[in-house]
């Protein structure tokens, strides 16, 4: 393989058209290096964002952490999946900010803005455009700050594999690797 | 110690070998080593094994080893050719632009073909509506070079019950059984089937100076940083140029072979690295671009003499593409299996293997445990979350944060038949970022694949339930947008009239081109063809040193 029986079928229903243009690779990887490495010594605490400006930023946090929430575990906020957002859209995902924009004005046309509802209605609103492709995009980008190497701007001290008990980028591991192969491994030696 | 010879442009040279991939990097070796000299082109850049990571963002949604996205690459996919063909959010034909190619990012599942995947035409009788053909040479026939790949290449494995009779054991044992292994061996022992261990072009242990597998998890769509996996670029291209015979020219994208006016191939041209035409004389080319590209360079390479393209006197360059159907069923237990640790799948059965004609169509396959979308998160996130689960809030993240180290996959792998209307042409719009014509492809598998593919999930569904399951489903089978395995293209054959190369390679029509790579394949076998293509490899490298050596090319 990759097996990807119908990988592509479903990236491309859960993809936005939008999505059509992000590729690094005509920055190629050493500029990616380059940014991503800008964009970590840029990512202090109380640093100002790169890309976005404070209101959209609130906003586009506050989907962020409706989709991935922080309940008695860490969600998208502490892992700061915001700052990778903003970070990607001023570089590899740059063809996207103005679609987001877009979307996100649509959201808040007529009303409150998103980052000042509470999570109920948050919810609420999300739920009335889940299927469209600026949920999905913000979904996608959630997915890739949150679990995507630190250095990308998000997974603040990879608390987004702790989550999921990932130990990502490890390097060597000695099997077993589960519960079932150390049992399967007991009991060939206690047969013997 | 790599010894960095150049060639000079306007001197032909014996060989250029178009493709540093699974083929063109055993060509290139066997050739070098050989004392013939040769330029090997690849359009991606050379990445050694120090240049591969762990970073699921830049290599899979990013596409780095792919050398991008659709934008980039302008490749097309429809299923029909009353549709025209659109650009897709996701790379349709999918293959790696690296010194390497594809053997660098595969997950490196390892599968012989079988004596029957040789003449099944012959023990079936022909399908209408295909392109249903024996291939022009046996299994007993290729069996010496599935040996040679083994030994040379590095292949580490064990025997299972079902398996094609061969001259050698295996180099060195299987990799270790994983959680995913052990389940699915439990499930299958249950309904009276034959787990085995699954081969690996990945090194259980140091071999040929070369470092056994450490393990870490990232095999599929990522490079070996060990060297570990038996990519051409960890196990042939360091023994290529050592020679002092092979010139690897990365970064390099040919978009034209030129004949002259004895009809014989005389230069490649191509774009260097800053977008350049260059040019390169030769004495002959060996096209190992793979199944997709080999096909669009012939296309590309059209003139008065090949109006229709080169190397295609008989139409077939571009037709017959297969891609292996597959299917998947997934399922999460009760305790960890940590499935991102390790290679891809430790388990194999082969059951299936055979067209049954009690199942009421053609085809046969084989069905894996493996990691697939529970390797890495953001896979996971994208395709691995059971149906059941909402797509975003705290139901999604308690089901991730359970299921993502108790989830393992089945991953079904069958036939595809070869058809006149799953094919490889040239996109009448979109371009490349070199300027080249695109990629199109148009694919709808045959009714005959899709049945085998459901008929392998049901047994996936019934094995994971024999192992236990707390839950279990199954990925919906549709006709594939895309695929890796690009086979078929430029097939091999007697008849000129049905085929593009001979037995060995040789273009029916050029006497000094010859195309070896996954479009050399007749028919598609069951689900992993790259051992096939590499033992194609050594074969045919045999044939062309004999004839360059009696002066027959």
């Amino acid at each position: 393989m990759p097996a990807s029986p119908d990988v592509s079928r479903r990236l491309f229903l859960k993809s936005s058209s939008a999505i059509a243009s992000f590729s690094l690779l005509r920055v190629g990887a050493p500029a990616l290096i380059a940014i991503t490495q800008a964009a970590c010594t840029a990512k202090q605490e109380s640093a100002p964002f790169v890309t976005l400006g404070a209101a959209e930023a609130a906003d586009f946090a506050a989907i962020a952490a409706r989709i991935m929430p922080t309940t008695d575990t860490p969600g998208a906020n502490e892992a700061g999946v915001i700052y990778f957002i903003d970070r990607a859209l001023g570089a590899e995902m740059s063809s996207a900010l103005e679609y987001l924009r877009a979307g996100l004005a649509q959201l808040n046309a007529d009303t409150s803005r998103f980052a000042d509802d509470d999570e109920d209605t948050q919810d609420q609103r999300l739920s009335k455009i889940e299927d469209g492709d600026f949920f999905n995009t913000m979904w996608m980008l959630t997915m890739f700050g949150f679990f995507s190497m630190s250095k990308h701007g998000g997974n603040k001290n990879n608390v987004a594999w702790d989550l999921i008990d990932f130990e990502g980028d490890h390097g060597a591991w000695e099997h077993p690797f589960g519960h079932y192969d150390a049992q399967y491994a007991k009991e060939k030696s206690n047969g013997e | 110690m790599a010894n960095n010879v150049t060639f000079d442009q306007r001197t032909p040279v014996d060989f250029a070998i178009i493709g540093s991939g699974s083929a063109g990097g055993i060509i290139a070796k066997e050739l070098s080593t050989a004392g013939f000299n040769v330029v090997l082109f690849e359009q991606g850049p050379y990445r050694k094994a120090a240049d591969f990571t762990h970073d699921e963002y830049s290599v899979l949604i990013q596409s780095e080893l792919l050398g991008g996205g659709p934008e980039v690459s302008g490749q097309t996919f429809r299923h029909d050719e009353s549709e025209v063909a659109k650009s897709p959010s996701f790379q349709p034909i999918r293959y790696a632009q690296t010194v390497g190619g594809s053997s660098v990012h595969f997950s490196a599942n390892f599968w012989r073909l079988r004596p029957i995947d040789f003449k099944e035409r012959s023990l079936l009788g022909p399908i209408s509506g295909t392109n249903f053909a024996d291939w022009p040479i046996t299994y007993e026939e290729l069996e010496p070079y599935y040996t040679k790949v083994e030994w040379e290449v590095g292949i580490s494995g064990a025997p299972g019950p079902f398996d094609a009779p061969r001259s050698k054991p295996f180099p060195m044992p299987p990799l270790p059984i994983k959680s995913c292994g052990v389940l699915f061996e439990k499930g299958a022992k249950a309904l009276g089937l034959h787990s085995q261990d699954q081969p690996h072009a990945i090194l259980s242990q140091p071999f040929n100076g070369r470092a056994g597998c450490m393990k870490c998890g990232y095999c599929m769509y990522y490079g070996c940083e060990a060297g570990a996996k038996s990519s051409t670029l960890a196990s042939m291209i360091p023994l290529a140029e050592a020679s002092g015979h092979c010139e690897i020219r990365a970064e390099s994208a040919v978009f034209r072979i030129e004949t002259d006016s004895k009809g014989r191939a005389s230069e490649v041209l191509y774009y260097d690295r800053d977008g350049n035409e260059q040019a390169q004389k030769v004495k002959a080319v060996i096209v190992s671009a793979n199944g997709a590209e080999s096909a669009r360079l012939m296309l590309l390479s059209a003139s008065e003499r090949h109006p229709d393209g080169l190397a295609n006197s008989s139409g077939f360059v571009g037709r017959n593409l297969m891609f292996n159907a597959h299917a998947s069923a997934n399922a999460v237990f009760e305790h960890q299996l940590n499935e991102y640790k390790g290679v891809q799948a430790s388990r194999v059965l082969h059951d299936f293997y055979e067209t049954d004609e009690k199942r009421g169509f053609y085809g046969g396959g084989g069905i894996d445990a493996r990691s697939l979308w529970s390797a890495t998160p953001i896979f996971h996130a994208w395709l691995g979350m059971p149906p059941d689960v909402p797509r975003w809030g705290k139901a999604f993240k308690d089901a991730f944060a359970n299921n993502f180290t108790r989830q393992m996959t089945l991953a079904c792998a069958t036939t595809s038949l070869a058809m006149d209307r799953n094919n490889i042409t040239l996109d009448p719009k979109n371009t490349d970022q070199w300027g080249r014509p695109a990629i199109r492809a148009t694919y709808r598998d045959h009714d005959d694949d899709l049945s085998m593919a459901k008929f392998l999930q049901d047994r996936a569904m019934e094995i994971l339930d024999a192992a236990g399951a707390q839950k279990a489903w199954a990925d919906p089978i549709h006709p594939t947008n895309g695929g890796e395995h690009l086979l078929g293209t430029c097939r091999m054959g007697d008849d000129p009239a049905s085929s593009v190369v001979d037995r060995y390679h040789r273009s029916h029509d050029v006497a000094n081109l010859f195309i070896c790579d996954g479009s050399s394949m007749v028919t598609s076998g069951r689900g992993q063809p790259t051992m096939t293509i590499m033992a194609l490899a050594f074969r045919a490298a045999e044939h062309i040193k004999a004839a360059a050596n009696a002066g027959e090319i």
